[in-house]
């Protein structure tokens, strides 16, 4: 008897100090909730890879130059003004009214602070390519630097955008950089300051009352929680219960159905991730390679129904490419060979090519299995037999630097920068230094690495053509598609995407 | 009893060990760690210098002999993903599954326990065959799907409990009705065995005839036997909770070990996978051997096996 009235005691003690009710943050105290499905373990861009970093980092971070959504041009953010001296030399005004995060003001001694430890800490930052292309830079004023640049670069002002200015000293000393400095707390220049941080479980921002607006604009709510929530269907159920208010890498179906309930407006943007398969035609993988003939590789892009997967696998304003780029991006260029699907014109090119009867082939891929399953499919119609190894990306990636993949099925989000450099610079570096070029065709390399090392737009054009030229003419890959980016909202906020699908949440605002 | 819990805690030992030895050579082969900190934009000259600074080019026995070594040290090695002390990360979330874990267990006894005295007090009766369905249903239906369900019926539709998270105790009722029901089948029926069985021993009959009946025929007498498989069953099941909690702890965002090794994994955090691999096996093991001491326990006849 007493056993059970303390059991029940015990209980009821535990549920009431447990269950304070279902409240939410909402309107009232003009708090938005995000949710990521990856867990954010830092608050630093400068050392973090995922999107989900550009997306903290623009909020909680501010750079040189921004991207503007609508163009896609870089335009100045904390530089007011720039001025090209020459193709070694750029000179920059800085903003005068900006302040960090604790109050203290921006100047000239934290952006070449800032470079000046990304270019001395370049192997553990994201932004290695620094400290390749900067010589040096030096402060010409309060609110004015130079840099000085060791070649062309034309991939300038998306570093200067990609790289976030850091408060003079707070990495540490030279020869002594702590890159985990601000990794839990950050002393950042955006619309929103860090009030606290949990990492893998949720970030708390407020508003930066000081903030100085410039391209972003001031955000027009106070408060943002940003948590992680692993699963999409938990998401989703937030959303619906009025948890969250923001969630994003939603499909087509699901993101309808939501929107069909009325609980949530659903958007599926266009986005500048492109999908491709890259073949071995290098021979790097041993002898035998099918790949190597340029016949099979053009059967293989004959034998793929792009436009069918872009439409009814990925959905919205996906579409099926033909060039080793995003089309909407600077320098990809769409006067390339193209090639239609079909499957007949596939199977006389095996043919020419010595396989009539098809030949066995192990692709890999890491991602979208269900794209990846179709491509499969399409292949196994004209005779080429494919073992679909889907494994995790540090599997493909071991696979690939040890030479053991003929083909696999990749993507590249381009980080949100608009210019083909940014994929030529990863997928088409010289063999020594990257093992991700399998063509074995060293000017590819050459024009598609030398587009970044002019400012000359024309010039870069032309190395462009050239290059994508080579690409689609010798089918070193097969193009597929670009992606979609489904976001679903809560009725009570507006949200719009923009066409480079990259959300930027400081513009959300109450209904 | 000293010589038995010696014999028991010498295996635990060498099979915590032989785990290790395992988990510590399978990571590193599956997974190159230089790639894995360098990422995905590295090219093959930036991999080699972090693999030479990590000492990742050292042959992987003198690397686990180093790790193994560390650890009566008290250090556990970093986390490449989290950037903290794998120890430190353990402490944190080491509570929130503990909590998870015990109370899945209570919602195992709270449901299997009578359920499954009622279905041997009155075999082949309906509460029999009621008890029976429970048992395969709870058996067969996926965790994810029933956390998924719970979370549309019981905090959606009605919004009774929140959807996810692990701020309070409130928090972690559906969790634990879901994580506790995959146990309730094996523990309603050895229950329902064990009781029937012992209802029809001699000393119970002996028991009746000097006027025990009900409740306290069955509390005092009946159950101290029938305890004693369910017992052990219970600890392995609590064992299972900790390590088995990736998919409740990931529907409901609970961030406890399961979702950190679930995270550690995709991440490829070596070194925090690692540790969790051995801490669960350590967790198994000592629940295991608490079983075995509760059953030496409860029938002294069991402790000069060894």
């Amino acid at each position: 008897m007493i056993r059970t009235k303390l059991a029940t005691a015990l209980m009821t003690i535990m549920l009431a100090a447990g269950a304070p009710g279902i409240s939410h943050a909402d309107k009232s105290d003009d708090t938005v909730v995000i949710a990521f499905s990856r867990e954010l373990t830092k608050l630093d861009y400068n050392y973090g890879v995922k999107t989900e970093y550009i997306i903290l980092g623009d909020l909680v971070d501010d750079s040189l130059f921004y991207v503007d959504p609508k163009t896609l041009d870089y335009v100045p953010s904390l530089a007011s003004g720039y001025k090209i001296v020459d193709d070694l030399t750029v000179d920059i005004d800085l903003r005068e009214d900006v302040t960090f995060h604790d109050g203290s003001p921006f100047s000239a001694d934290d952006v070449v602070y800032t470079f000046d430890f990304i270019a001395g800490d370049g192997e553990n930052s994201r932004h290695a390519k620094v400290s390749d292309w900067m010589k040096s830079i030096e402060k010409t004023g309060d609110h004015s630097v130079r840099i000085n640049l060791n070649y062309p670069y034309a991939n300038l002002f998306n570093d200067l955008y990609r790289v976030r200015v850091r408060q003079n000293g707070v990495m540490g000393e030279p020869g002594d950089y702590d890159p985990n400095a601000q990794i839990t707390e950050l002393n950042g220049l955006g619309p929103y300051k860090v009030v606290s941080f949990d990492p893998g479980v949720e970030v708390v921002l407020e508003r930066h009352e000081d903030y100085f607006g410039g391209p972003k604009g001031r955000p027009p709510i106070k408060n943002m929680v940003i948590r992680s929530i692993p699963d999409l269907g938990t998401q989703q159920a937030e959303l619906m219960s009025g948890g969250i208010h923001w969630m994003y890498n939603v499909s087509e179906d699901v993101g309808e159905a939501m929107a069909r309930s009325g609980r949530a407006d659903y958007q599926l943007g266009p986005s500048l991730r492109v999908g491709f398969l890259v073949l071995d035609a290098g021979g790097y993988t041993g002898e035998g390679n099918p790949l190597t003939k340029v016949e099979v590789r053009r059967a293989m892009n004959h034998a793929i129904n792009r436009e069918s997967i872009a439409k009814n696998l990925v959905g919205g304003p996906a579409q099926a490419i033909d060039t080793a780029c995003n089309p909407v991006v600077f320098g990809c260029i769409q006067d390339v060979a193209k090639y239609e699907y079909d499957p007949e014109k596939a199977k006389e090119l095996l043919t020419e090519a010595g396989y009539p009867e098809g030949f066995d082939l192990e692709l890999w891929s890491y991602r979208d299995r269900d794209i990846a399953q179709a491509i499969a499919s399409d292949l196994g119609k004209v005779g080429i037999n494919v073992d679909l190894k889907h494994v995790k990306l540090d599997a493909l990636n071991k696979a690939r630097k040890d030479r053991k993949i003929r083909a696999y099925f990749g993507t590249w989000g381009s980080t949100a920068s608009p210019d083909v450099s940014t994929i030529a610079n990863i997928h088409w570096r010289d063999p020594e230094s990257g093992d991700r070029n399998l063509s074995g065709d060293p000017e590819v390399t050459e024009w598609m690495l030398g587009g970044e090392q002019t400012l000359d737009r024309e010039k870069r054009l032309e190395l462009y053509t050239k290059g994508l030229q080579r690409i689609a003419d010798q089918a070193y890959w097969v193009p597929l598609h670009t992606y979609s980016e489904g976001v679903l909202s809560s009725s009570e906020i507006n949200f719009k995407t923009d066409p480079d699908g990259y959300p930027r949440l400081w513009t959300i605002e109450w209904k | 009893m000293f010589r038995f819990l010696a014999g028991r805690l010498m295996v635990a030992a060498a099979v915590a060990v032989t785990l290790s030895i395992v988990a510590f050579f399978l990571l590193n082969l599956a997974v190159d760690p230089a790639q894995t900190i360098a990422g995905e934009e590295a090219n093959a000259l930036e991999i080699e210098q972090i693999r030479e600074r990590y000492g990742f080019d050292r042959p992987i026995a003198v690397r686990y002999v180093e790790w193994f070594s560390n650890i009566f040290k008290g250090d556990f090695g970093e986390s490449y993903y989290w950037h903290k002390p794998v120890g430190e990360l353990v402490v944190e979330r080491l509570p929130v599954t503990a909590t998870l874990a015990l109370m899945s267990i209570c919602v195992t006894v709270l449901i299997a326990i009578p359920l499954g005295c009622a279905a041997a007090l009155k075999p082949n009766s309906w509460i029999d065959r009621l008890s029976l369905s429970v048992a395969v249903s709870a058996q067969a239906i996926p965790n994810f799907w029933l956390g998924l369900m719970m979370i549309i019926l019981l905090a959606v539709t009605f919004p009774i409990f929140p959807v996810s998270g692990d701020k309070s105790l409130y928090h972690f009722i559906l969790p634990s009705f879901v994580l506790g029901a995959s146990s309730v089948p094996p523990v309603m029926r050895l229950m329902r065995t064990g009781l029937l069985d012992v209802m029809n021993a001699d000393y119970i009959r002996t028991t009746r005839s000097k006027g025990f009946f009900g409740l306290r025929l069955l509390t005092a007498h009946a159950m101290r036997n029938a305890l004693l498989p369910v017992v052990s069953v219970l600890a392995v099941q609590l064992g299972h909770k900790f390590g088995g909690s990736v998919i409740t702890e990931s529907v409901f965002a609970i961030n406890g070990l399961g979702r950190l090794a679930l995270e550690s994994i995709l991440g490829a955090d070596i070194p925090t996978v690692q540790m969790l691999v051995f801490l669960f096996a350590l967790t198994f093991l000592a629940l295991n051997l608490l079983a075995d001491l509760l059953n030496a326990q409860l029938d002294p006849r069991l402790r000069g096996q060894s």
